[in-house]
């Protein structure tokens, strides 16, 4: 019999997870929609700003560290001058270019970013400053619990997300860059700076990104190099929800992070359950969890590649 | 083209080896890789060998991406798949040939597996769909004990002493694996090389430049992408399974997206979608890894600290100045220089 008080435990900890994902989701979804670029390297992104706070806010390679809060504000802002150098230096060069030159540079600037990260700390996880680190459980109805620090770390995601939102719907800056993302040309007509706008979506969408990989460091307790799987993972959430659709980014994000961890903690190891009627356990190993999400992407590609909210694409001759 | 030679019928148009030039050198060049074993050191030979398997591989990319315009992100577990499936059948005892024949038609029904949604959409969704399987692959399908009972371990020994077919002929040291290389590196360049000059590569190019044209105009656009699927996947299959019995271990960690992204630079660096331009990535690569490495771990060594792991960013680096300067590839930048050299000093 299914324990229903864990299963809603498992359940809110993947919705908090979906949370976590939808940041970096959103940074991959607004550049698409901005540029056209696929960014493949979303997930070392998250990497670098996740280990960005271990740099500036522990003495393991600066010689002195500076406080956490600092650290954090470092990191976004190291985000932000990374998201103008990339587009000033790299992405101009490719404007135009086709999509498999872009896809393949994105890669390549992964494979940069994951070589640095490695060089300065090998693949270990590093843990954060005492400071960002919180201990305890928090109890919520229904006997469910989740961890502070987990808390904390959806709960500033959520406020993110709904800034970002209220950002594209009411100010004029979000509306030049949904203007922008809608029509390239008319917007040029109508005296918007495309080439700001370029340089202003990639801040953006790398800020997002660094401060998604800060908060899934800190909902774990520390950085790893398993947040560069994010990358992949959001692909799932973002072609569920539709690859042009920012408010489809976050809802798939919130599907994928239930499925993630509802698959680790029911399909995998001891509490996997039992095949009904049979004796035998849907045990299919470790790391299955982060598997689902992958099977999902490859039925939604298969079935309904758009996904619920995209715009089919009509091509013509 | 040199003076005085010129073609009289289509055939001797769509040669291969179509000038008195091309001749000599083919008849001086060719005998040069079959001595070369006899005469180098083992490291050497090793090496060379090594990059004989890594240019099979490339040029199954290069069919599928470079012919066919897919973007293909599972370069490692399509080896993967070939490696484990060799690997396996050696264990029995059917002999190499058909051991790397099974692992190369396992590895391309697979890739036509993942090829399926191309029947819908194209670019980008094949890239994730295969990015997803060479995640599976690496994280899960290959390091899972649990599935042992499909790919045997995820670390497997290979017998260094094997015979051809069954147990006819058996060989293992240096110089067999070398020349088996060679022949069959010489055989899938053959193939390519044809490929690209018959309809059927046509055919993938068309699909290449525009796929809706390409329908319009009575190509079957799905099928002739499973083809190159299949094509390609073979062909990187038995690079896998090779790779493997060069080696004669093998570990999930070996065929990693690291090793996709290697077939990458390779094939960026010689020129996507010709013959010569794989052979010359993979054997300008592999040479410049090759000296990085060692600097790299001298480096290592000097300063204490792990630089090995800069190597990537190398690879990262090359990737996006080649695409930048000239995305067509270094062999593409040699012709323009040879253009630029047989009319100069009058170019008009």
């Amino acid at each position: 019999m299914v324990n229903w008080v864990t299963f809603l435990d498992i359940s809110l900890s993947g919705l908090g997870l979906g949370a976590l994902y939808a940041l970096v989701a959103m940074g991959f979804s607004l550049i698409y929609k901005v540029t056209g670029v696929l960014n493949f390297a979303q997930g070392q992104i998250a990497m670098v700003g996740a280990y960005g706070v271990v740099i500036f806010g522990t003495a393991t390679v600066l010689p002195a560290a500076i406080p956490a809060w600092a650290a954090v504000l470092v990191t976004v802002l190291l985000g932000v001058v990374l998201g103008l150098a990339l587009e000033r230096v790299v992405f101009r060069q490719f404007i135009g270019e086709p999509v498999l030159s872009v896809i393949i540079v994105t890669l390549a600037l992964g494979s940069i970013l994951e070589g640095v990260i490695f060089f300065l700390y090998g693949q270990n996880a590093q843990a954060y400053p005492g400071a960002l680190t919180l201990g305890g459980q928090l109890s919520l109805p229904l006997g469910t619990s989740i961890q502070a620090a987990y808390a904390v770390a959806v709960a500033i995601a959520l406020i993110v997300v709904a800034v970002l939102m209220l950002f594209f719907r009411q100010t004029v800056t979000g509306s030049i860059l949904r203007a922008s993302a809608s029509d390239e040309q008319a917007a040029m007509v109508l005296g918007v700076s495309i080439e700001r706008t370029i340089a202003l979506a990639w801040t953006l969408s790398i800020a997002i990104t660094a401060l998604g990989g800060i908060l899934l460091a800190t909902s774990s307790g520390g950085a790893a190099v398993s947040i560069e799987n994010t990358g992949i993972i959001i692909f799932a959430a973002v072609v569920l929800g539709g690859l042009d659709s920012i408010p489809g980014a976050f809802i798939g994000s919130i599907v994928v992070g239930v499925l993630q961890e509802l698959g680790s903690y029911y399909l995998v190891g001891g509490t996997a359950v039992y095949v009904p009627f049979t004796n035998i356990q849907a045990n299919f190993g470790a790391g299955f969890g982060e598997i689902l999400p992958l099977i999902l992407l490859l039925v939604v590609i298969l079935v309904k590649p758009y996904g619920l909210f995209g715009t089919e694409r009509i091509e013509r001759l | 083209m040199p003076c005085g030679e010129y073609f009289t019928d289509y055939e001797s148009r769509m040669g291969l080896v179509r000038w008195r030039t091309q001749k000599i050198a083919l008849a001086l060049g060719l005998p040069i890789p079959f001595i070369a074993p006899f005469l180098l050191g083992g490291g050497t030979v090793t090496l060379l060998t090594q990059a004989y398997i890594f240019t099979i591989a490339v040029l199954g990319l290069n069919v599928i991406l470079g012919y066919a315009g897919e973007i293909v992100l599972a370069q490692g577990a399509f080896m993967a798949i070939g490696a484990y499936s060799t690997s396996r059948l050696l264990a029995v005892g059917a002999g190499l040939l058909p051991a790397l024949a099974v692992g190369g038609i396992i590895s391309a029904s697979v890739a036509v597996g993942f090829g399926l949604p191309s029947f819908r959409v194209k670019g980008f969704y094949i890239a994730i769909s295969t990015l997803a399987l060479q995640f599976i692959a690496e994280e899960w399908f290959f390091v899972n004990p649990q599935l042992a009972f499909i790919h045997g371990g995820t670390t497997q020994s290979l017998p260094s002493n094997v015979g051809v077919v069954g147990p006819v002929g058996a060989l293992g040291t240096t110089i067999d694996k070398y020349l088996l290389a060679l022949v069959l590196l010489l055989a899938f360049a053959l193939l390519s090389l044809n490929l690209s000059r018959t309809g059927i590569g046509k055919t993938f190019r068309a699909i290449h430049e525009n796929d809706l044209s390409a329908s319009v105009l009575g190509v079957n656009v799905f099928k002739n992408k499973l083809l190159a699927f299949a094509i390609g996947g073979f062909m990187i299959g038995v690079a896998g399974g090779m790779f493997g019995f060069q080696i004669g271990f093998i570990n999930a960690e070996y065929f990693t997206l690291g090793l996709t992204l290697e077939h990458y630079v390779m094939l960026l660096f010689g020129g996507l979608g010709r013959v010569w331009g794989a052979l010359l990535g993979v054997g300008v690569v592999t040479l410049v890894q090759d000296y990085l490495n060692e600097g790299l771990n001298y480096l290592a060594d000097l300063t204490g600290t792990n630089s090995t792991a800069l190597l990537p960013v190398f690879f990262g680096a090359i990737i996006i100045v080649v695409l930048a300067v000239e995305p067509k590839g270094v062999l593409a930048g040699l012709g323009k220089i040879k253009e630029y050299l047989r009319t100069w000093p009058f170019a008009y």
